[in-house]
């Protein structure tokens, strides 16, 4: 007795970060949160010029995952009541090109046509969800042939064209900025005192901060916010949880399941609409061609962000985090100049990384957490191989193909055109085989490290681990000293997640006594 | 004459029916995409091309852009059903290569429109050589710029040969011109929301990029939805584009775009059914029609404009 409160009392700095990291781990939003964070000092460390955690770099993924998150929100809700909708995409292209064709081309004011895209929102979810919640009809086929029907219909409502430029009212579901007037008028000099001392502020940071404060960001915030605190504290909230974990068992317990399932596939359209609005705000024109994709876009966040597809388990913030972290890949893989097929590469990659985070985090299984630290590892040695690797195979592959191609020609064959461009020059053939030269060693030396890391994976001790972290570090000297600089951020994340690794054992044993000693 | 593939063959059925009673030959087309600004155009000139060559357009447009499996199946169909001859614009230069072997074997001649076909023979092949027309497009743009000036670059899809064309003859004179000049590559599908956010990102992050290039007008109107995001004016970051579109043009005539290599998108499909009809009467056509192109600058737009009927 007197230990444990003794133990209480002085709970000591690593304690309580034990403690931290449990609750931490407990949040669904976690997994998706620690891949942005790695992704981030990934990026960071890559990118010259400035730097990737800057607040107008942040805000402008903010504002460009606005659209996308609030479709993803109601996709959210859909998905925990274990459903799902295929549609999204379609009706917020159709409600996007609708909108914009009714307040172009019909001359309904803006706030008409904005009611009428948002009418149209709800109509298509009451429509969705009747068929799910009263007709018994799977809500995979039910919304898949609402992909078909509702982009089709918007197509055939507005010719597939696209409007002119829209008025600027929709620049406030968008690039509206709270602060342009303030500024402009500073820059009128119309202001005095207080305004005028405020007015020059906002000026003087307006490249580094003030220009990318825009509505987006604001109504995808507050967006997610209003429904957070919307499912935590009604009795809607309770039920849409409670029809996604166990259906018959919310119905004999006198929840009306068919009207929630219902009122659930509405706000699913009507945010889909929404997104429409926020996406007009920012884009060029209307067009019944938006959205492509964004069913399997909305749906990927909301699993990376921890919501199970089987229902009844998941959090709106986990799929805010993962709607910041797919447009973080887009953002960052541009910045950093990624060559296009990498970039594909790379971002499945992260995303099995992302939701990896998630599995582990669930089966509160110390060694799977190791394992996993140990697969990051590895995937921080293959994209420090990736520098090297690709040039040397890509030189390697030309020679081969010119061996190849020049074979076939000297026994006679005639070449196709196909053919005939991977014949190489004298000059080509030199510099090809001095760029597998040059880059030899260092892809040997890092393929050794990628293969030895997944080797770790499996089967390790701490030792070993150790060892590993080690040659980790040490290899940035030699991979530095061939001029690979870029690698050098990878090597450091992949020794500190396979030094992490070697502490899970311990930091799980001391969690669980002091979960014991908290109880 | 738009309708999903899915339907597609029932359709075709149903047209090669009612034409075999008229005698006329039926000509199936087979589109990239009907909902595309530049490809409604292209549309347009196939189908006045029919009009005036009495024969039966049977045009198909596949459910999405970018859908090979479907413009395969349609592909299939027309040949099954007799067509006299198919005007395809591949999505997939090699994925299309053995439905178009086959047709040409069967004796139907398949002219490629837009995009060529690799691996397999077509009777003809009408089209932009955009390799030459973007090494026009780098060329001019490289007098928009200092040497020393970082610019961007929205590339197209660079799995295609239209995409990689477009880029490697952008990037081959624009660099030649401008040799201390960085280039900024933005990857895109020729989606223009992708364009805009790649943009958006990159003139965030720094300050000294002075032109957006793009590979087709749906990125130079997703650059310039960007440049508006970020609060720049007409001129600021100036804008150069490919395919001459309307929305494109209007654009330049506000300040925002400087130059724009126009494709001949209009005669593209009015040849490229032409072409196709004068080889399903069994006349020789040439194995490579180009269609050419035009520089737009503020200086010819109105040339432009009115040879191609905007306004």
């Amino acid at each position: 007795m007197t230990d444990i409160s003794r133990a209480k009392a002085t709970t000591s700095l690593q304690d309580r970060i034990v403690l931290g990291l449990v609750k931490f781990f407990k949040a669904e939003w976690s997994g998706a949160f620690l891949a942005i964070v790695i992704l981030g000092i990934s990026i960071e460390l890559a990118t010259s010029g400035r730097p990737f955690f800057h607040p107008s770099n942040l805000m402008t993924i903010l504002n460009n995952s606005a659209a996308i998150g609030i479709v993803a929100g109601g996709m959210t809700l859909v998905i925990i009541t274990a459903g799902i909708d295929l549609s999204v995409g379609s009706v917020m292209g159709m409600t996007a090109a609708l909108t914009g064709y009714v307040a172009s081309f019909w001359g309904f004011p803006p706030y008409l046509a904005i009611m009428t895209g948002l009418g149209i929102g709800l109509a298509i979810g009451a429509f969705n969800g009747s068929l799910v919640a009263y007709f018994g009809m799977p809500a995979f086929i039910v919304t898949l042939a609402g992909l078909s029907i509702w982009r089709g219909t918007g197509h055939l409502s507005t010719g597939a064209q696209a409007t002119p430029k829209l008025p600027e009212t929709f620049d406030m579901f968008g690039r509206y900025n709270p602060f342009a007037g303030l500024r402009n008028a500073y820059k009128e000099g119309e202001l005095s005192g207080f305004w005028e001392s405020m007015g020059g502020f906002v000026d003087d940071n307006w490249i580094n901060f003030f220009r990318t404060f825009q509505m987006s960001m604001l109504i995808f915030i507050g967006f997610f916010i209003v429904l957070t605190i919307i499912i935590s504290n009604t009795r809607y909230g309770r039920w849409v949880y409670a029809i996604g974990s166990n259906e018959p068992g919310a119905r004999q317990a006198g929840i009306n399941t068919p009207r929630y399932t219902l009122l659930t596939y509405m706000f699913c359209s009507f945010s889909a609409a929404l997104g429409a609005l926020l996406f007009l705000g920012r884009a060029p024109y209307a067009k019944s061609d938006y959205g492509q994709m964004w069913e399997l876009d909305a749906i990927a966040a909301v699993v990376i962000g921890g919501t199970s597809l089987f229902g009844g388990r998941g959090s709106l913030w986990g799929t805010f985090m993962g709607v910041i972290l797919l447009k973080l890949i887009n953002n960052g893989l541009t910045l950093a100049q990624l060559d296009t097929f990498w970039q594909m590469v790379v971002t499945g990659l992260i995303i099995l990384v992302a939701v990896g985070l998630d599995i582990v985090r669930q089966s509160k299984n110390p060694e799977s957490v190791r394992k996993l630290l140990g697969a990051i590892a590895a995937v921080m040695a293959f994209l420090a191989l990736m520098t090297p690797g690709a040039i040397y195979l890509r030189a390697k592959i030309a020679l081969l193909e010119h061996g190849a191609a020049t074979t076939l020609r000297e026994a006679g064959t005639s070449l196709a055109a196909g053919q005939n461009a991977r014949l190489l020059s004298p000059d080509e053939i030199t510099q090809f085989q001095s760029a597998a030269s040059a880059n030899l060693g260092a892809t040997l030396l890092l393929l050794v490290l990628v293969l030895a890391t997944a080797f770790v994976v499996l089967k390790t001790s701490r030792l070993i681990s150790f060892a590993l972290a080690a040659v980790f570090i040490v290899m940035i000297l030699p991979v530095s000293l061939m001029g690979y600089e870029i690698t050098v951020p990878f090597l450091v994340l992949g020794a500190a997640a396979l030094l992490g690794g070697t502490y899970v054992h311990a930091m799980f044993a001391k969690a669980r006594m002091l979960d014991v000693n908290a109880r | 004459m738009k309708m999903n593939m899915t339907f597609a063959g029932v359709a075709v059925a149903a047209l090669l029916a009612g034409s075999a009673a008229s005698a006329q030959d039926v000509i199936g087309y087979i589109t990239k995409s009907a909902t595309n600004a530049g490809w409604m155009m292209i549309n347009q000139g196939a189908a006045d091309a029919a009009a005036e060559e009495g024969v039966n357009l049977v045009s198909v447009g596949p459910a999405f852009q970018g859908d090979l499996s479907s413009q395969l199946e349609v592909f299939e169909n027309l040949v099954a059903q007799g067509a006299a001859a198919i005007a395809v614009a591949p999505v997939d230069s090699a994925g299309i290569a053995p439905a178009v072997n086959d047709a040409m074997s069967a004796g139907i001649p398949v002219v490629a429109v837009d995009t060529g076909v690799a691996g397999a023979e077509v009777t003809s092949f009408v089209a932009t050589d955009n390799y030459a027309v973007a090494k026009v497009q780098g060329a001019v743009a490289a007098t928009l710029v200092e040497d020393g000036q970082p610019i961007i670059y929205v590339t197209g899809n660079q799995a295609q040969s239209t995409g990689q064309e477009r880029r490697n003859g952008f990037v081959e004179s624009f660099s030649a011109a401008r040799p201390n000049s960085e280039i900024l590559e933005v990857p895109t599908e020729w989606n223009s929301q992708e364009a805009q956010e790649g943009v958006e990102a990159i003139l965030n992050s720094r300050q000294d990029v002075a032109m957006v290039a793009n590979a087709w007008d749906g990125g130079t109107m997703g650059a310039k939805a960007a440049l508006e995001n970020l609060g720049f004016s007409a001129g600021d970051v100036k804008l150069v584009g490919f395919d001459g579109a309307g929305d494109a043009i209007a654009a330049m005539d506000e300040g925002w775009v400087h130059a724009n290599t126009a494709q001949m998108l209009y005669q593209m499909g009015y040849q490229g059914i032409k072409a196709a009809a004068a080889a399903a009467r069994g006349e020789d056509v040439s194995a490579r029609i180009d269609t050419g192109f035009f520089l737009v600058t503020p200086m010819t737009s109105g040339t432009y404009k009115a040879m191609v009927g905007i306004e």
